[in-house]
């Protein structure tokens, strides 16, 4: 009988830190964890106190990488607790704003923590020496995504321009004419990333859950919308507790969550699963031709639904810009926001899933209550799921078979643990 | 050379800034850092006083902030995608000296630490877009880095006496390394 233990301590290429443990003993599978050794950081502790205006600022600080979606978020809470309805103009900016996160997260996690994996890469260095092309076709797709977001937001991490009710800055239809051009021209790293995926051949895993996701009848959402399961719940966004059931877990500073069963997924293979149906033309073709179908329940499939959703972004955002530009961008004061006690939750579709804030705001304006509820702590206990179910299929394999079965399986929820700091470190030789 | 690669990777507040008075540009001036966390803002804080001072035609000083890998591109080229013939790089570095001291060397000089066991391209530093670029082949051909050995670089937004003092002779320095071609 088959006794494996398997410590992979800080599982490379994913954010922040994390640790699986799995121990089998004549066969039987006794510990299989993923361990989230991340300091908690105490964001909804800092939110208690401060002025409403200030809370889409500072919650933007949670995430380097989806900075838009957190501020979106929290923007979203606080006009539901204050009553304030953005205009549309300004929606669609926000929009458009959140397929350039989008597309600057996926391309990240493809290209630089996924892709190595395929080409027998270690890390994204080697794969720079051995196919450059494909890395500086990354680094291309990744600066257009950020040069998007910030010709809205002001700045390509942390949104400054947006704020309750509108946008303190609004891009000229010359820049916007521009940013159009240039998502044209991706079109060409786009196919290129589709063909490059196809060529990729992902573990055979199967497993049934529950797929989470925000849905809305009339587009492919990202912002708002129905929290909605394919086991058939439905659920507005202010009763987001129903699903997400926050419970504590000895082995992770993160909360797990779970719905009906004892797990779920959240993230772009949910958005697929759930909304299929609304994906941009040509990202439903590219759907076909990487082989995803609904309802996919292989989890490495996750990055492919990424690949999937990079192509529609782009094609949302220069329909979107068209849309813009026909109307013109027409300069408007933000609603006069009345301040009063209040409660709201906001919801989006961040690139790892689904992102809730859930504010309570006092009569002063400042903020009494917060609550974030992060896509990967959502992920966490389904990530773990498929572990013990994956396990028993491979044990028969080497031990570093094993391993890296598992990484690949953390990796593909594009989990983002923290945030990290580095200074330059010099050794003279 | 793609013309795409490195075009307006800056924000456009720091491309206007860098752009002014330079037409081709042949020599990068880069400061990279968090001018919040106190002395690592002395890569920027070197800019701004170069910027202020004036630079030699064909000269571009920009700010780098805290780009992560896409300084890969920034040293890849200028917004026209022309690569630049050398690049003069200024950043908070631990070269275990007192505080505003700084030591003038090139990539081959020395071995840039990466900043975790692991990489995480959430803060991918210079070490990690050094070696990058030179996977990629896509460094320019003169390479000087001028580390400066910060005091500290916990949350401030303010740089120390010793980093303050240490900010125009570092900008002296790297003037004369442009009169040395």
């Amino acid at each position: 009988m088959a006794t494996v233990q398997l410590e992979v301590h800080h599982v490379t290429r994913v954010e922040g830190h994390g640790n699986i443990l799995i121990d089998v003993a004549g066969g039987e599978l006794k510990r299989c964890d993923l361990e989230i050794i991340e300091t908690p950081r105490f964001f909804e502790a800092m939110l208690r106190g401060r002025p409403f205006a200030e809370a889409s600022h500072i919650t933007s600080r949670i995430c380097g990488i989806c900075s838009v979606g957190h501020a979106t978020t929290s923007l979203l809470a606080t006009e539901a607790a204050l009553g304030v309805v953005p205009s549309e103009q300004t929606q669609r900016l926000r929009q458009l704003n959140f397929l350039g996160e989008i597309l600057d997260s996926h391309v990240l996690h493809v290209y630089m923590l996924v892709a190595p994996d395929f080409f027998g890469a270690g890390s994204v260095f080697p794969l720079a020496r051995s196919h450059p092309e494909v890395v500086l076709r990354a680094l291309r797709m990744k600066k257009l995504a950020g040069d998007l977001c910030a010709m809205l937001s002001g700045r390509h991490t942390h949104p400054i321009t947006m704020e309750v009710g509108g946008f303190t800055h609004l891009p000229t239809a010359t820049e916007l004419e521009a940013m159009r051009a240039r998502l044209e021209a991706a079109r060409a790293d786009v196919d290129a990333t589709v063909e490059l995926s196809q060529s990729l051949t992902l573990p055979a895993f199967e497993r049934e859950t529950e797929y989470v996701a925000l849905h809305k009848p009339d587009e492919y959402t990202f912002i708002g919308g129905t929290i909605t399961t394919t086991d058939g719940f439905r659920f507005p966004v202010s009763d987001y507790r129903e699903v997400t059931n926050e419970y504590l877990s000895p082995h992770s500073t993160a909360k797990h969550t779970r719905h009906h069963r004892d797990a779920y997924m959240v993230g772009a293979l949910a958005r697929f699963n759930v909304n299929h149906d609304q994906l941009h033309p040509r990202a439903r073709a590219a759907a076909r031709a990487l082989g995803l179908k609904p309802i996919c329940i292989n989890p490495y499939m996750n990055s492919i639904a990424q690949v999937v959703e990079i192509v529609h972004c782009v094609e949302e955002a220069m329909a979107l810009s068209d849309v813009l530009l026909k109307r013109g961008i027409v300069p408007e004061a933000p609603p006069k926001v009345e301040v009063r006690a209040g409660e709201g939750v906001g919801a989006c579709e961040v690139p790892r899933g689904t992102l809730y804030h859930h504010y309570r705001v006092g009569d002063d304006g400042r903020i009494t209550g917060a609550n974030c509820i992060i896509p990967t702590g959502q992920n966490l206990a389904n990530i773990e799921a498929d572990m013990r179910a994956l396990v028993p299929q491979i044990l028969n394999r080497s031990q570093d078979d094993i391993r890296l079965g598992l990484e690949m399986l953390v990796r593909a929820y594009d989990p983002c643990i923290s945030c990290a700091t580095h200074m330059l470190k010099v050794t003279f030789v | 050379m793609n013309e795409e690669v490195g075009a307006g990777l800056a924000p456009a507040h720091i491309r206007a800034d860098a752009q002014a008075g330079a037409r081709p540009a042949p020599t990068l001036i880069l400061g990279l850092g968090n001018p919040w966390r106190g002395d690592d803002g002395l890569g920027p804080a070197v800019i701004r006083w170069l910027q202020a001072r004036g630079l030699p035609p064909g000269v571009l000083a920009v700010d780098g902030g805290t780009p992560g890998l896409e300084l890969v591109l920034t040293l890849a080229g200028d917004h026209k995608g022309r690569p630049y013939r050398r690049a003069l790089i200024v950043d908070a570095a631990d070269l275990g000296r007192a505080p505003g001291e700084w030591v003038r060397f090139t990539p081959e000089q020395a071995r840039l630490k990466k900043g975790d066991v692991h990489l995480s391209l959430h803060a991918a530093g210079l070490a990690e877009a050094l070696a990058l670029g030179e996977a990629l082949g896509t460094l320019p051909k003169e390479m000087v880095i001028f580390g400066v050995q910060p005091a500290g670089v916990d949350w401030s937004p303010a740089l120390s006496a010793a980093a303050q003092a240490a900010v125009p002779i570092v900008g002296q320095a790297v003037l004369q390394e442009l009169e040395a071609v």
